[in-house]
């Protein structure tokens, strides 16, 4: 075996997998103690860890406090399944065909995909405004979609074509010669084969989806009832006070969806991300 | 009738040229084997034929008719896989009904086609396993039952059994050769392995860097080899190549002097401008004996008996390896000189460029 460690090791790497966890962690656990306390204790000096008067009455008000908040979580899931839905549309005949086909540019275009991707959306919010008001589509959905969508490409094509290319060729040759076409065998060959991939492909989309939509809801979109939940968390903070415990208690409602996705396809992201290390 | 005819085939990927200027015209029904080292440009071939690839220069003629730019199916090939590219999230019936629903025939016709198929492969009762479930030999089933359901005219095979291990490959050997009687068909087949090409071709086609070196049957590559190349590359052990000097040269034959100073009178074609030349004879180790009296001297290094036979590696004296087969039980061991007995007529003499000089006793050809 190779994974034999011995005792001063194995202290050191779950000392560091601890460290690690506590930075990741910590601040999901302080958002949820928050949201269970009540409002005037969030102030309270000296700060008191444990109070007697914990109660999950945030995760009830908060729907008083701001009545769109249930359209605000479907904005969110609504946007992100939106853009993964038309981004996979794109990637996956681009990621084949980097893949598997030849053309001119092939590898500078990738490379162009790459650098695309080190301009975070910020960098670009003000030509993307002037681009989406010329095409008239500032205050609805597609304002948030659609930037969303050309930003999630080029790393949808990257993953993707590298799951793509550890399919045999032999079968896509053997599929020629019993004369099926090009998109016969990608649909029949070689996307039932890649399902895992695409998951791996489809889940990362929709978290890159569901994390930027922020910043394109705060800039491209000024129509309320479409508004995602993190822009509508702003509603919370009031002119005279912020009900924090109400704010973290829908942050944590909101986050749920795509903490369960992210169970439920754990194992296909795992597998994934290590599909074609060894011989099988 | 699919005879098969190659033209003046050449290959070159950018610069480097795989296959030359290669002809070669197989028979309707004739089973043809590629065989070579790898690298040799045997696959590459096989895959032009196919339409896999496209040849630089040449023409293929299948059937009287030039394909060279055809599509695989209307070529009306079919292609059996090194690695059986069976389509691993499909059942075993619709693998080998997958070149049907390409037609989009009847699910009648297909049920008809890929039962047929099933029976002559006995993979009836594992129509509904996925590939995954099948052993090594099950599978390559399989990939063959895909490439008779289409009915094709020439049949394609890259090395299929490679991937069996030596117990189920000599099975396989047999049931391919059923296979090509009981389907009549023209086939093509590559491997690297020279019993495969010996079993089970009706000629074989011996490639080395891109060239034929010579297309013949079995047997007449066994005892006419034409160049050194052929000679040490059918048999099994390899062919003894023996550096020697030519001493008196004719057309009726040649005496030669081996290393280590045997000499001896072969049977073979000469010419008197060769005497003094530098020749290498090549002796079959399954042709030797052990002598009674004096013969070609060796040193015996290593001794595998076998029961039936021993093979015995040895050296001549100036360094030259020896091999030879001797009877299972013969009076040899590890480290003891021994005197060989070496029937001249059995013996090639290749010249300095490799090529053969024509025997003039050698056994009648088996038609």
């Amino acid at each position: 075996m190779m994974d034999r460690y011995t005792w001063p090791q194995t202290i050191g790497i779950y000392a560091c997998i601890l460290v690690f966890l506590t930075f990741i962690l910590l601040p999901f656990f302080e958002m949820f103690m928050a949201s269970l306390r009540p409002l005037e204790h969030l102030f309270r000096a000296p700060y008191q860890f444990w109070s007697d008067d914990f109660s999950f009455g945030a995760y009830s008000r908060m729907w008083d406090t701001v009545p769109l908040l249930g359209r605000y979580i479907f904005n969110s899931v609504f946007i992100a399944t939106a853009v993964t839905a038309i981004t996979m549309v794109f990637v996956v005949p681009a990621a084949y065909a980097y893949a598997r086909l030849d053309f001119p540019f092939k590898n500078a275009s990738l490379a162009i995909f790459l650098g695309v991707n080190m301009f975070t959306g910020a960098v670009l919010l003000i030509p993307l405004y002037r681009v989406l008001r010329s095409l008239g589509l500032l205050n609805t959905y597609w304002a948030m979609i659609v930037p969303g969508v050309a930003f999630l490409i080029p790393t949808g094509i990257w993953l993707l074509r590298s799951y793509l290319e550890k399919i045999p060729r032999e079968l896509e040759e053997a599929a020629y010669v019993d004369g099926a076409t090009r998109m016969y065998t990608l649909r029949r060959v070689v996307l039932p084969l890649a399902v895992p991939g695409l998951i791996v492909v489809g889940s990362s989309v929709f978290i890159g989806a569901y994390a930027q939509q922020f910043l394109f809801a705060i800039t491209f979109n000024q129509t309320r009832a479409y508004q995602p939940l993190p822009a509508g968390l702003f509603e919370f903070i009031g002119y005279q006070s912020v009900t924090w415990n109400e704010m973290m208690a829908a942050a944590l409602t909101g986050v749920l969806p795509v903490m369960l996705i992210f169970l439920f396809l754990q194992k296909y992201l795992v597998a994934g991300l290590t599909a074609g290390a060894i011989k099988e | 009738m699919a005879t098969l005819d190659l033209t003046s085939i050449s290959k070159s990927f950018g610069n480097a040229a795989v296959l030359h200027d290669i002809s070669l015209a197989i028979r309707d029904k004739e089973f043809v084997v590629f065989v070579g080292p790898s690298g040799c440009g045997k696959s590459t071939l096989l895959r032009i034929i196919a339409g896999l690839e496209a040849a630089t220069s040449g023409q293929i003629v299948i059937e009287g008719r030039d394909v060279s730019r055809e599509h695989p199916v209307e070529r009306g090939i079919a292609m059996v896989f090194q690695s059986y590219a069976l389509y691993p999230h499909l059942t075993v019936y619709e693998n080998i009904a997958f070149p049907l629903r390409v037609q989009k025939l009847a699910e009648a016709e297909v049920r008809q086609k890929v039962g047929r198929a099933a029976e002559i492969l006995q993979l009836t009762d594992k129509l509904q396993l996925k590939p995954g479930q099948l052993s090594g030999g099950q599978r390559q089933r399989v990939a063959i039952g895909r490439s008779i359901v289409r009915n094709p005219k020439v049949f394609l095979f890259d090395e299929p059994l490679s991937n069996l291990d030596a117990a189920l490959r000599g099975d396989m050997r047999v049931e391919l050769s059923q296979l090509h009687r009981s389907l009549n068909a023209t086939m093509v087949y590559v491997t690297h392995d020279q019993i495969e090409a010996m079993t089970m071709a009706d000629r074989i086609v011996v490639l080395n860097a891109g060239r034929v070196e010579q297309f013949g049957t079995p047997m007449e590559l066994y005892h006419h080899p034409a160049t050194k190349f052929v000679a040490s590359f059918i048999g099994q052990p390899n062919m003894n190549l023996v550096p020697a000097t030519v001493r008196e040269a004719t057309g009726e034959g040649v005496t030669v002097e081996l290393a280590g100073g045997h000499v001896m009178s072969v049977p073979v074609e000469g010419h008197a401008a060769m005497k003094g030349a530098k020749v290498e004879v090549g002796i079959r180790p399954e042709n030797v004996t052990l002598a009674e009296g004096a013969g070609l001297d060796i040193t015996v290094n290593v001794l595998e008996r076998l029961g039936g036979v021993s093979i015995t590696y040895g050296t001549i004296a100036g360094g030259t390896r020896f091999c030879a087969t001797l009877p299972g039980d013969a009076a040899v061991a590890e480290g003891r000189n021994i005197a060989l007995a070496v029937d001249p007529r059995d013996c090639h003499v290749f010249d300095a460029s490799g090529k053969v000089l024509r025997r003039r006793q050698a056994p009648a050809l088996v038609a």
